[in-house]
């Protein structure tokens, strides 16, 4: 069986000293963009495609039931790995970018989602995203390939409400 | 000229503002709009008529007619009636030639009349033939309403907001006021959306309904969607409980010179007086079925009320407006003439059902009330007031009389003679001359002139309006503008973990599917040259990859690929190539074995979405014990490639990378720079190659470190242009590019892949019967004598006769020759057939070449 | 379009998040002969009324499920992730579920 580690970030080791470095997927389109938004990509996140047991569930930090196949389990970037392989997970850190915002408004204009119904999956900004609630901050996790298109929207949608 | 101050009127005359029409200034107060200012001023004549250039003065003053449209800030088609007077507003008139008052193209009407009945540009400007582009372009001039700057930049920011209530409400009406507050009172979430004409929505929102005016509700979609036009914002409503309170509509009277400036409807008459102050006219007569709140509101303005006309207890034979330069001078009616500045008459008022029957309603003729009516409304839509068909009205219909037009249509400019010529023409369902005449289809969408097209058509036909019935209702109900409906126009599109390096080495991108890709650095040919003789990088993050792992993973993948897979060992990796049950091809990739139960498989960069679904398809269908996870977006790419290629993977792993510790088609995992990866030897662009797998995060470190450490070896990035070249040497296929929805792996020319002894997979049947049948034609490689390069899709030429079709082809600066993909007959796939293939024009010999152009034996790859 | 479908994992969505999969297949279990795999490849029925088809959460949880939905009027009747064995998707677009979809004998 393979541990999949090239899947997880946070196994880089340094060599001669260099460690090598983390780019998160919304460094470069969030620079400049202010405290109102903040980049969760660093998070260790993992995703069960089937039913979570509940006596491993326990062990995880915070698990977001999405649909009956589908969990996703949020924790720290160094622990996914091994997190991973004790619920029997895949580490997805490295394949979802996350932002957190605030603002229900905000949200209306991204997503066509039922805001008192999260958490869920479905489309904000035009692709796939899940979105979870806190009163009136949320949080997206997305295909990091989108970062520039989601943060790019959402600035924008931030600049019509201004 | 203003009356005093009226109670409830909306002016605020302590905020006085001024804006401009035609140049010159016009003084308004807040709470005016643009065309109660302006009619303040003593403005009259409004619009041109669309078609004959009549004066047209106002007539709803709710919005609902075509008479008052303008340009205001350079927006065209404005209805000036609803539209706010800001101060600072540049307000035109439009389709004039000259003013409106003195518009030179009045003289269409004039003299056009009996020569331009309605379709007469498809009757008389047909020929000669290639002179309708110019007929086009005058007619272009002469009708239409207003004119769009082409050359205009986005000066308004539209946005989308999607909203959700329990009841939503359309219409400020009294009804729909009263349904507001029951269901407020009810504890349910409320939302009213008014145009902005109620005058009763003070206090709604201390009982927590929430109002949203001056907005419109553009149409009820399927699923019970309502996108509301609320100005700058296009609020797309899901309620639970839509209730439609549009109220209804005065209908007009049609009779000759209906359309005289003066002749009034009576909601606009009780608007310029009620809520502007303003005296409509000196001396009113009044026709319509309920005559005293009209003769209230006139007498309220000062205006002399000359002769009223009850239609509901004597309705009239004859009524005749007659006018000087367009406006009203006197009316005559059954014989008897008044002189009048102001005729204010209606036929009674018809439910604006439009909505409910967008909704799903059935809208039935009613002859007792004389009016349209919507019945079976659908769950969750209710009908509130007056729309529910409350209303009633009287026929409407008058004797001409010669050489005077009765308007059906304002919008349009439609008489009851046009529409007596379509019935004549045969155009006898009220659908068919709707679209020969353009009734209702104008600006008002039907709201003043359905009810009358229809008793018009009942009456030539013999018929009646229940028989008539009505035309389809559809959205958009109200005018609305485009850019609200375009938004913000985000497409989705992807970037690569590496798309910052890229951009900073200058790259020419280009699209592939949604993402964006690098084509080239600089030139493509000295790219092929790193590739060639040192070395090169190419991101090829954008692949598809997949993780199939279970108990089934191997079965479920010999059930999809027509590939044999149970022999594949763990650590090796095979071509694959997915087929539909048709036997199309379908994508292309590699599947490695990483474990006994665990396979890692990539996808075309375009495909990987699609492939995705079609593994969950089946696997939904199959039910095998297999999990399907995508990591595309999880994991960047790198494909080292050339002969030095060996030499800079040695330099960054501790991997044994030897030919024989590291052989072509092995799977390794293993750190590189650091980072773990998964690397995969096989060689898309024909050199020693390895395709670097790493965590999307680290891409960068891994770039970065190949092109520090590989420096002295010549290293070099080279894009998709470059890629295209080198595969193109080898003879690789691209999915999508070299084959379409009709090529098989066989044609194709890899039978080498597909195993027709295994007992099932997806397109064995198909395959089966291809295999039989033997191929129709086949994909082989050419070269051509010259020097030129032919375009994807040029034709191949046999015997002078079309035979086949070039796929792919580039100038190999490594060969120094031009070559390339083509499907050819069967008879033609042997090396060194002649073809001929059309260029520019002439026809380019070629040869056909059955094996790889670069490195035919694969020595370099398997070095 | 802009009616909305219930995912069995996730609830109503608007249409937009899904990707149709066409009317249910049956995939034939023994080697078909010419005219049969011509059927299941490319005949469609093509019912103007309710019909059990594919639909995929592809913006949501990524499930596969089938609904039965009237053509007419889009109206979702119900929605099910239970999905028979025989019931096989295709490339481009499924066929009925019977044989009723192999074409009659051309007349000679």
């Amino acid at each position: 069986m393979s541990d999949l580690a090239f899947l997880s970030p946070s196994l880089a080791s340094a060599v001669d000293g260099v460690s090598p470095r983390y780019r998160s997927p919304l460094e470069h389109a969030l620079a400049g963009a202010g405290d109102a938004l903040r980049d969760l990509s660093t998070l260790g996140k993992l995703e069960v495609r089937r039913e979570l047991d509940a006596a491993l569930e326990a062990g995880a930090p915070e698990v977001v039931r999405i649909a009956p196949n589908r969990t996703l389990v949020l924790c720290e970037a160094e622990a996914a790995p091994a997190l991973a392989a004790q619920l029997g997970a895949v580490d997805v850190s490295a394949a979802l970018a996350g932002l957190a915002l605030s603002g229900e408004r905000l949200m209306r204009r991204l997503t066509d989602l039922d805001l008192d119904g999260l958490p869920a999956m479905g489309a904000v900004a035009g692709i796939q995203c899940t979105v979870l609630r806190d009163e009136d901050e949320f949080r997206l996790f997305f295909a990091q390939e989108y970062g520039d298109h989601v943060a790019a929207v959402v600035l924008d949608a931030m600049a019509g409400l201004r | 000229m203003r009356l005093p101050a009226q109670p409830g009127e909306r002016l605020d005359r302590t905020r006085p503002l001024t804006f401009t029409f035609e140049g010159a200034t016009v003084e308004a107060f807040e709470g005016d709009t643009i065309a109660s200012a302006l009619y303040a001023g003593g403005r009259r004549v409004f619009s041109r008529s669309f078609k004959y250039h009549r004066p047209r003065g106002l007539l709803c003053c709710t919005g609902s007619c075509p008479n008052c449209l303008m340009q205001v800030d350079g927006a065209p088609g404005i209805r000036a009636c609803i539209e706010p007077a800001r101060a600072g507003a540049v307000v035109r008139a439009q389709n004039v030639l000259g003013s409106l008052d003195r518009d030179a193209l009045a003289v269409i009407g004039k003299i056009g009349g009996p020569f331009t009945p309605v379709g007469f540009y498809y009757r008389t400007m047909i020929r000669p033939r290639w002179a309708w582009p110019y007929y086009e372009k005058v007619l272009r001039n002469l009708a239409g309403l207003g004119r769009v700057d082409r050359h205009g930049r986005r000066t308004r920011r539209f946005d989308t907001e999607h909203r959700r209530t329990q009841v939503l409400v359309i219409g400020g009406s009294e009804g729909g006021v009263t349904a507001a507050r029951a269901a407020a009172a009810a504890g349910e979430q409320v939302v009213l959306v008014d145009e902005g004409l109620s005058l009763e929505l003070g206090g709604l929102d201390e009982l927590g309904i929430e109002v949203v005016a001056p907005a419109r509700a553009i149409g009820i979609y399927e699923g019970g969607l309502v996108p509301v036009d609320a100005g700058n914002v296009l609020l797309r409503f899901r309620a639970e409980r839509i209730v439609v309170a549009t109220g209804s509509l005065d209908q007009p009277l049609v009779f000759p010179g209906n359309d005289l400036v003066g002749v009034m409807l009576p909601n606009g008459i009780r608007r310029l007086v009620r809520e502007w102050a303003l005296r409509p006219g000196e001396r009113a007569v009044v026709i319509a079925p309920a005559v005293e709140p009209i003769v209230d509101d006139l007498r309220a303005a000062g205006t002399e009320v000359a002769r009223v006309f009850d239609l509901n207890e004597r309705p009239p034979k004859e009524i005749v407006a007659r006018g000087r330069k367009g406006r009203l001078a006197s009316v005559r009616v059954d014989g008897e003439t008044v002189a009048c500045d102001l005729l204010v008459m209606s036929s009674g008022r018809q439910p604006a059902y439009s909505l409910l029957a967008q909704a799903g309603a059935r809208i039935e003729y009613d002859a007792a009330t004389g009016i349209f009516v919507p019945r079976d409304l659908p769950a969750n839509v209710e009908a509130a007031g007056s729309v529910a068909g409350t209303s009633h009205a009287v026929p409407n219909l008058f004797p001409a009389s010669a050489g005077k037009r009765r308007f059906v249509c304002l919008c349009e400019d439609v008489t009851t003679k046009d529409v007596r010529r379509a019935i004549a023409e045969g155009f006898d369902s009220l659908e068919l001359a709707k679209r020969y005449t353009t009734v209702t289809m104008g600006p008002c969408q039907g709201r003043l002139c359905h009810l009358a097209s229809v008793r018009l058509y009942a009456r030539e036909t013999g018929s009646d309006e229940a028989a008539i019935g009505t035309t389809t209702a559809r959205p958009p109900w109200s005018p609305v503008t485009l850019g609200l409906l375009a938004g913000r126009g985000h497409e989705p599109v992807k970037h690569t973990s590496l798309h910052r390096r890229h951009e900073e080495l200058g790259a020419r991108m280009m699209w592939a599917g949604a993402w964006r890709r690098v084509h080239s650095y600089g030139d493509p040919a000295e790219e092929t040259r790193a590739v060639h003789r040192a070395v090169g990088v190419i991101d090829v993050s954008t692949l598809g990859k997949l993780v199939v792992s279970g108990p089934d993973a191997v079965a479920f993948l010999e059930r999809l690929y027509p590939n044999r897979f149970v022999d594949l060992k763990p650590g090796r990796i095979r071509y694959g190539v997915l087929g539909t049950d048709a036997g199309r091809i379908m994508d292309d990739g590699t599947i490695g074995r990483l474990s006994e139960q665990q396979l890692y498989v990539t996808t075309t960069s375009t495909g990987a979405e699609a492939v995705l679904e079609w593994f969950e398809w089946w696997n939904a269908v199959w039910r095998m014990d297999v999990e399907i996870v995508d990591v595309t977006g999880a994991l960047a790419a790198v494909n080292v490639a050339g002969p030095n290629a060996r030499e800079l993977l040695g330099r960054l792993t501790e991997l044994d990378v030897s030919p024989d510790g590291f052989r072509y088609l092995d799977l390794k995992e293993a750190p590189v720079a650091g980072t773990p990866c998964l690397l995969l030897r096989i060689g898309f662009v024909g050199e020693l190659g390895y395709e670097i797998h790493c965590p999307s995060p680290l891409a960068e470190h891994l770039w970065d470190t190949l092109l520090e450490r590989g420096a002295d070896l010549g290293v070099r990035p080279f894009g998709l242009e470059a890629q295209r070249i080198l595969r193109l040497e080898k003879q690789h296929i691209i999915v999508g590019q070299d084959t379409d929805s009709e090529s098989n792996a066989i044609d194709a020319g890899m039978p080498w892949i597909v195993k027709l002894d295994k007992e099932d997979f997806v397109g064995k049947w198909a395959l089966e019967h291809l295999q039989e049948r033997g191929p129709r034609e086949r994909l082989v490689g050419f070269e051509l004598d010259g020097a030129a390069v032919p375009a994807e899709g040029s034709q191949v030429v046999v015997a002078g006769r079309p035979a086949g079709r070039v796929t792919s082809a580039r100038w190999s600066d490594e060969l120094q020759r031009s070559i390339g993909l083509a499907w050819v007959p069967p008879a033609l796939a042997e090396e060194g057939s002649r073809l001929e293939i059309r260029l520019n024009g002439s026809l380019q010999p070629a040869v056909v070449r059955a094996r790889p152009f670069f490195d035919p034996e694969g020595t370099r790859l398997r070095s | 379009m802009s009616f909305r479908l219930s995912c069995p994992s996730c609830g109503p969505r608007d249409v937009n998040e899904f990707a149709y999969g066409g009317e249910l297949a049956a995939r034939p279990q023994e080697r078909p002969d010419v005219r049969e795999l011509g059927s299941y490849l490319y005949f469609r029925a093509n019912v103007a009324g309710v019909q059990r088809e594919w639909w995929f959460h592809r913006l949501g949880c990524e499930l596969w499920f089938q609904a039965e939905r009237d053509t007419r009027t889009n109206e979702v009747l119900r929605t099910d992730a239970c999905v028979s064995e025989t019931q096989a998707p295709l490339a481009d677009g499924p066929v009925e579920p019977a044989d009723a979809a192999i074409p009659p004998e051309p007349a000679v």
